[in-house]
This record gives C-alpha cells, structure tokens and sequence, in this order.
C-alpha cells in the first residue's frame, strides 16, 4: 500500500503531462491554422455565405466526431451498431451493409464530412444548400418559422437558420429519417436526433465549421464534433454526382466485390 | 479498479484521444493503402460514370501473360477539377498508373486519391487531389 502512495503521483504526473502536452499540442495546431488576419477577417461579408465550400480535410471521408469520442449507446442503438458493418475506421471489413453502397441517400451529418463540395445560395426566406455529393439539397429557413413538432422523417431533415451577429450562421434542424449511418464507421441514430450546426465566417475564404448531435433516443449525452475548416473555392462550379444505382451496381460487379471477396487458395 | 489501471486507462486515453484523426485517413478497406505499387499497361476502357469513375488495364506480367487490371477512381466532378475529361483515357494508350492494390491479391486497385496518379507514354501526368 505503501508503495502505491509513492508510485501514484509519479504515474498521475507523467501521464497527465502526456495528455496535456497533446492537448496544447493540438491547441497549437488548431490556432495556427484558424487565425484569421485582421485584413482578412475585415473583407468577411456581412450575412452572407453564398458560394462553393469545401471541407478541408484528408481527402477521404470522415467521422464528424472520432469513433472513441461517441458516448454511450442506448440499448437500441447498439444493437443497431453491432448490426452495422462498415467499410471505415476500426470495424471495417471488405463487403458490408453501408447503406450508401445501396445508394441510400447519406443524409446529414454524414454529406458534410464528404471531400465534395457545396454551394450556399441565399433568397429572401432560406438559404438553400446544394451538395455534389448525391446532388441533392436542403433547405433552410430563415424567416423566423420554428422547426416542426412531428416532422415526417427525411433523408435530410428539416432546418432553420438564424444569424448570430454578421458571420455566424446558425442551423438547427430535425426530422432525419434513422436509416442513415452519422458516420462511415457505422455508429446509427433515432429519429429523435437534433443537428446544431455553427458556420462561422472569420474571413471571406474560411468557415469555421461546428457541429453538434443531440440524440437521446440513441446515445447518452450530445456528441460534440471538433471544430472543421471549409474552405471558399473561388470559380468552382458544382456539377452533377448522383449514385446512380445501375452504375453503383455495375461498378459494385466489377470492382467493389472482386476487390472485397476472400483471397482464392 | 486500482489507481495503476486507472492511470493506464488515462494515459491510453490521451493517446487514442491525440491519434485519433489519424485512424480516419484509411477508408477504402478493401485497398492496402499502406503498400501503393505502379504498373504498366495499355487501357482497354474508360468508365466515366457516378459516383465512381473506373478505368482498366491490361497488364503483362513477369512471364508476358497478360492480366486486365480493374482501377476505382472518382467521380466525373472530382476528375474534372483534376483535369481529367471523359476522353483522357482511350483503348490503346499506353500508361503506368500508381493504384492501392485490392488486400485479397486480386488485379484490382484504387487510385482515386492523391497518391494515385497516371503518366502517359510521352510524360503527361493525371494527378488527383480530393482535398
């Protein structure tokens, strides 16, 4: 017991040091790349996001939150996790049930964690988003409406926007269908689920991008995803990117499962 | 519980916390994204198609047979922005293309990101960047 007394402080020191030193470590990195300068922060224009966006990420699609941030499950959404076998991240496995592989629409969050961009276009009422990525759309409005009360569920919700201040724009949105996956790893979600989403323009080519998952009927606290950058692609213009499920299916007999079958012996 | 395994928990914690970003490059399970390898070939097809362009290769191999090599690549928008057309690639070119191969040793590949790449008989490269 004695002993313990004397090795607990050294192991509590040392580890703590460990996680704070990665902690400031990824402070560090996250200052440098979300600095704006004055200059460019000044040329920000006031309630206005219209234009081609593009997460800039690794290339490849991500998780909005890691899978070991995800807090616990409900008993429900577990077992509609251990149902899921993903092509990404720590369960993966050649083959699956993804449903995006079934060109199942991948609903929000997941289309915005896409290395595809979107485009804002405001009108009077809402400001529409239209994603590359299935070409599909959303609406959301921005004349003061709440969100509805029994919504009937969508791939892709419904939405209200409000701005806070001059560059951040505010999207909160419900009604999700729960045959979407949150991420590629394949963690579900109830149709209970609440998207707040924060983009924040700090200069006229940068959105500072937060997005938070409330779902009770799925998981036992909010899921919190870390801060992203979008990044303004100047010209770009969107074009079509529709699964189509006869090219979905003719690629799925050529490539996706000649590539996931087991090895011949 | 006692105070070492609750430490240990902390420390492995901070660590996964820290590497975290790291787990989500790897998406393509199917692919060895770890172990890229270039092969040269003539093309026989050019799929321009949604959500995923594909492309395929005749490829000979130590003892000259020959062996036809699928290639995922990706969407017309992304290959547009990458400068690729729907024509770049036509039945006959020659070309040595930088895929991820299939982890089942299958003559299937992917080189729908920015480690992929093809180069051309006479040095023309085709890159990719989905960034």
């Amino acid at each position: 017991m004695r002993s313990r007394g004397i090795y607990f402080p050294a192991y509590f020191t040392a580890t703590l040091a460990v996680a704070l030193a990665f902690s400031s470590f990824a402070r560090a990195q996250a200052g440098q790349q979300q600095a704006p300068s004055n200059q460019a922060a000044a040329s920000a224009p006031k309630r206005d996001l219209s234009g081609v966006w593009q997460l800039k990420g690794t290339g490849s699609a991500e998780n909005f939150a890691a899978d070991e941030d995800i807090p616990p499950m409900t008993p429900w959404a577990k077992a509609r996790f251990d149902a899921a076998k993903p092509g990404y991240g720590f369960r993966a496995a050649p083959g699956g049930n993804d449903p995006i592989l079934q060109c199942d629409p991948i609903g929000i969050p997941r289309v915005m964690l896409m290395p595809v961009p979107y485009e804002f276009v405001h009108t009077p009422a809402r400001v529409l988003q239209f994603f590359e990525r299935e070409h599909e759309w959303r609406s959301i409005w921005t004349d003061g409406r709440s969100l509805p009360k029994d919504p009937d569920p969508t791939w892709y919700g419904y939405a209200i926007g409000r701005w806070e201040g001059d560059t951040t724009f505010v999207v909160e949105s419900t009604g999700y269908t729960d045959r979407t996956w949150i991420t590629p790893t394949g963690f579900p979600h109830s149709e209970a689920m609440h998207v707040s989403e924060r983009y924040q323009r700090v200069d006229h080519d940068t959105i500072l991008y937060d997005i938070t998952v409330t779902d009770p009927g799925a998981y036992s606290k909010p899921i919190v995803g870390p801060q992203r950058i979008m990044k303004l692609k100047p010209g770009a213009e969107l074009v079509e990117l529709p699964c189509v499920w006869s090219e979905e299916n003719a690629f799925a007999k050529r490539i996706r499962e000649p590539a996931a079958s087991k090895p011949a012996k | 519980m006692n105070l070492k395994t609750a430490t240990f928990i902390l420390l492995v914690a901070s660590l996964l916390a820290a590497g975290g970003p790291a787990w989500a490059h790897h998406g393509n399970s199917a692919y060895d994204e770890e172990h890229w390898i270039t092969l040269s070939g003539t093309v026989t097809e050019f799929v321009w198609s949604n959500p995923h362009c594909e492309f395929f290769v005749d490829v000979k191999d130590d003892k000259g047979h020959v062996v036809s090599w699928s290639i995922e690549s990706q969407s017309p928008g992304i290959m547009r922005r990458n400068n690729w057309t729907r024509t770049s690639l036509k039945p006959g070119d020659q070309i040595t293309v930088t895929l991820a191969p299939a982890k089942n040793g299958a003559p299937v590949g992917f080189s729908g990101n920015s480690l992929g790449k093809v180069v051309f008989a006479d040095g023309r490269v085709l890159k990719m960047d989905t960034r």
